[in-house]
């Protein structure tokens, strides 16, 4: 969420905008006039096969890159609940090492500048196996070993460094990590080969394993939590829950600039609500051997003033949410080249089952469903920017990751087949139909209301056509707006009928199903219930097998599509842009973000 | 006069005490920042996280009694927890006015004397072209919104930047995050061709009000009784219009520019998102899309002490600019 009002917001776009316009008008009339650039560089990402090697070219040595983050950085430990922000995933993935790191295509890549090899060497009981590179080292010199891995494994695992007591209001005395997933089914880590190979044998199997020590949440130096808080070093085996949460709490409150890292740059400062600046770490062992003199992470909290910033070279690449307004002031910009992707985020239609009669009738909740045109709903909003965007199929997967499959086309959701949606209403004693919708048991079907973010014009839309659609079968539908600071006020208390807004899907979509789809699971908001998706879901994040894994997933997905409870629209499409005299940045939609590989980026030869 | 310095200072302090109780009251009732956390994340933090976060930001408290911990812990310098983890508020409050009063500073000076030089020439020059040009251009700024003239003005800064090669003119921030030849000299130009866009928006919408109440403060003046009576009696016209007119027209121009510079030091709020100044404003606004109680409390705290400052400032220039009051 951006810190300014939604009317600032559309005031400043639209000046923008207009402002556009009289510069277009002035720069023709002068004769010179600007030229547009050919989008040359990242044009290509969009083609199929190529988002993992777009915009490749050999760099030479020298210049600075500037890239934006939307947001502060306030808590400087990712793994922690607060400090688990894409601004800090981005920033400390530059300094700091990780197992697998999610690719822009969403898959996953092994990080063999850390490990040469991460193997599955059993299933009864999994068994993880970890070879360190030789190399690795942090830049104080001390060795990367199982020792950091043990530290992780403690640290995130919801038991040896538990969270605060209900005593302690200032959250200092105990670990709070963003999730325990997977690390709290681990038995034991162990370290062998002087440190360098790393064991995790599970007491439960896990299908994410390749989320574990990575995937956006990087390593932290374990030496460094054992020397600040006591603890012998080497031995975050033995380490005690209080000088574990030392350690804990010492990273979330210092900048990496601080300690010692280990990445292809060192940050050499940051500037509180400004920017971070790197350098290249003359300790890098790895692969790519940066080739930039620095790197400048620069904060702009408002998107709207992104283009402008890049237009007057005060930032080299900018990753807002894309507009209408903002990608039609990108392509005016010379020698900027840009993509418009398809992100991990996707929109949705979410029904509140604790209403009585949303919860009661499955029959109401399909004809919603497919008297609904999500074709339209695309050509009015992000369709008017990114023609390739399309439905999407599938509450787990996002089309491109492996397990995708469209389960949501062939039921006619989202399709607005009137005739269907009648047919739904009427084959279950529906009264009323298409004029004013009651039960069965002769009870008003709404009004319902559909809510979305005040000031998110995209989402107005889609709420108004929601309406239009609907009223079709009779049913009457209000639209409420929800303050900029109450969504979470709004799905906690489950205050509405109908909301739409959007959720991320991750390279490890058994754990997120898990938060969103289970009975009581955390992200569950509109009470979805239904045993067998439960048990499936269990199943697919104790599978070894990830496409058995995926296969069980789908299998809960089809019967949540049956059941309509959300409804999936679209990916939300992202946006990168950068000067075209840098090369080697690519769009990655994944909590890693465009900065995946830092080490690659330069200026082109 | 410091009796009445030190009246006026003790009364400030339970309407000081009265404002923060009631909009504790309305903030804290606005909205639930437990749930905003518990939703906003994902994965969806864990039930043990949630009530940590309820208890750090002491939502697990009756509002009374988070007042009184919250104004108690004022005066010994500490302002509160704010949801953002680890935030110092007091270090963010004083950092942020920082930025604010350096932004606003020169703006208000500039537009200060741009409208006495500019309100009095054109009420001495009523209705002639000087005066419809200058009250034209009053007009023009008094109708433009803040963020299209601020982005007009970057467009233009972008322009110039591009016609002379450099990029001297910022259009993002305070300063650059690097400056290329590290020197005092560089260090000082990088700050004011940052400081200049935004100086100017702000100096020319105050100035254009501003103007308009000096040119119908000084038209009243002039046509008052003693200021005929002094022309009558032969004293130069320059003399009349120095030292009798003019000090007798800044007194309302005193009054707002007292309450304008105080509102403006709580937070330009436009003008610091489009240019990217993390001030008061920018506090204000995140803060309140928070739902950050104490942190909007610490920003209301300091925006209502200026306030009463500013306030008792105008009310001490009255003394000074008008002989007949006295504060015995």
């Amino acid at each position: 969420m951006r810190a300014h009002s939604s009317a600032l917001t559309k005031g400043f776009t639209l000046a923008a905008g207009l402002t556009l316009v009289l510069a277009a008008c002035s720069s023709s009339g002068g004769g010179s006039g600007t030229h547009k650039s050919s989008s040359a560089g990242l044009s290509s990402c969009g083609t199929q096969g190529k988002a993992n090697t777009c915009n490749s070219a050999a760099t030479k040595s020298g210049g600075t890159f500037t890239y934006t983050l939307e947001k502060n950085i306030q808590q400087w430990n990712v793994q922690d609940t607060n400090g688990n922000t894409f601004e800090n995933g981005e920033a400390l993935g530059v300094v700091l090492p990780q197992v697998f790191v999610p690719q822009p295509d969403f898959s996953i890549a092994l990080n063999t500048d850390l490990v040469t090899s991460a193997t599955q060497t059993s299933t009864g009981p999994q068994t993880l196996v970890y070879k360190i590179n030789p190399k690795a080292s942090w830049n104080d010199g001390t060795a990367i070993t199982a020792d950091d891995f043990i530290y992780y494994w403690r640290t995130n695992n919801g038991k040896d460094c538990p969270p605060p007591p209900a005593s302690d209001s200032t959250q200092t005395k105990g670990c709070l990590p963003q999730s325990t997933a997977g690390y709290d089914r681990i038995k034991s880590v162990t370290g062998s080969d002087g440190g360098k190979t790393v064991t995790v044998v599970m007491a439960k199997p896990y299908s994410d394993w390749k989320q574990l020590f990575g995937a956006g949440y990087p390593l932290y130096p374990a030496h460094v939590a054992e020397q600040l808080s006591g603890a012998k070093a080497g031995d975050a085996a033995h380490m005690t829950g209080a000088q574990m949460t030392k350690g804990w709490q010492y990273f979330q409150k210092t900048p990496p600039s601080k300690y010692t890292t280990a990445g292809p740059y060192k940050m050499q400062d940051w500037t509180d609500n400004d920017h971070a600046t790197f350098v290249p770490d003359p300790k890098w062992w790895g692969a790519h051997k940066p080739s930039l003199q620095r790197l400048i992470f620069k904060v702009i909290t408002d998107a709207t003033q992104e283009p402008i910033a890049l237009r007057n070279n005060e930032v080299q690449g900018i990753y807002p949410q894309p507009e209408v307004d903002l990608v039609k002031q990108i392509k005016d910009i010379p020698n900027v080249t840009y993509t418009i992707g398809s992100g991990l985020n996707w929109e949705h239609f979410d029904l509140n089952l604790h209403n009585p009669v949303l919860g009661q009738y499955k029959a109401l909740r399909q004809a919603m469903f497919t008297a609904l045109s999500i074709k339209d709903i695309m050509a009015k909003t992000v369709g008017q920017f990114d023609s390739n965007v399309k439905q999407l199929g599938s509450h787990n997967y996002v089309p491109g990751q492996a397990g995708y499959q469209d389960l949501v086309a062939s039921t006619g959701q989202g399709s607005g087949d009137l005739a269907k949606a009648k047919k739904y209403l009427t084959d279950a004693k529906f009264t009323g139909v298409g004029t004013s919708l009651k039960t069965p048991d002769g009870k008003a079907v709404g009004p319902f209301n559909c809510r979305y973010t005040t000031g998110n014009q995209i989402r107005q839309s889609e709420c108004q056509i929601l309406q239009s659609d609907l009223a079709n079968l009779g049913i009457k539908i209000t639209i409420k707006p929800i303050g900029a600071a109450d969504l979470g006020t709004v799905l906690a208390g489950h205050q509405y009928d109908i909301i739409v807004f959007a959720w991320v899907a991750s390279p490890f979509p058994s754990s997120n199903a898990q938060q969103n789809w289970v009975t009581g699971g955390g992200g569950n908001y509109g009470g979805y219930s239904n045993k067998k998706v439960d048990a499936l879901v269990s199943q697919a994040v104790g599978e070894t097998d990830a496409a058995k894994a995926a296969t069980l997933l789908n299998q809960a997905d089809s019967l949540m599509v049956q059941d309509a409870y959300v409804l999936p629209l679209y990916q939300k499409p992202t946006f990168l842009a950068v000067q075209t005299r840098f090369v080697n940045m690519r769009d990655n939609a994944t909590n890693v973000g465009p900065p995946y590989n830092t080490a690659e980026w330069g200026l082109k030869k | 006069m410091l009796a009445y310095t030190v009246r006026r200072i003790l009364v400030s302090i339970p309407v000081l005490i009265a404002s923060t109780f009631i909009v504790f009251l309305v903030v804290v009732n606005s909205g639930d920042p437990v749930a905003n956390f518990a939703t906003s994340r994902q994965p969806a933090p864990s039930k043990a996280a949630v009530a940590a976060f309820a208890r750090h930001i002491h939502a697990d408290q009756p509002a009374v009694e988070r007042y009184w911990n919250w104004i108690t812990g004022v005066l010994h310098g500490d302002f509160g927890p704010s949801v953002q983890s680890n935030l110092d508020i007091g270090h963010d409050l004083f950092t942020r006015f920082r930025v604010t009063v350096t932004l606003v500073a020169a703006a208000m000076l500039i537009a200060l004397v741009l409208a006495v030089i500019f309100g009095v020439f054109s009420a001495i020059r009523q209705y002639s072209a000087a005066d419809y040009s200058i009250t034209f251009v009053g007009f023009l700024f008094l109708a433009m919104p803040v963020f299209w003239f601020a982005v007009l003005l970057k467009q233009a800064g972008i322009w110039l930047n591009e016609q002379t090669g450099s990029t001297f003119l910022g259009t993002i921030g305070e300063k650059s995050p690097y400056l290329e030849v590290d020197t005092w000299w560089n260090e000082f130009t990088d700050h004011m061709g940052h400081l200049i866009l935004p100086t100017i928006t702000l100096a020319l919408v105050s100035f254009a009000s501003w103007t308009r109440y000096t040119r119908a403060a000084m038209l009243e003046v002039l046509g008052s009784d003693y200021v005929r009576l002094a022309r009558a009696k032969g004293i130069r016209r320059g003399r009349v219009m120095t030292r009798h007119a003019l000090r007798t027209a800044l007194i309302p121009l005193t009054t707002v520019t007292a309450l304008d510079i105080a509102s403006i030091l709580g937070g330009a709020v436009v003008t610091e998102t489009i240019f990217q100044w993390h001030g008061m404003g920018e506090m204000l606004v995140t803060a309140a899309t928070t739902i950050d109680v104490y942190r909007l409390m610490a920003w209301l705290l300091l925006s209502a002490v200026v306030v009463i400052a500013f306030n008792l400032i105008a009310d001490l220039l009255y003394a000074v600019l008008d002989p007949r009051i006295r504060y015995d």
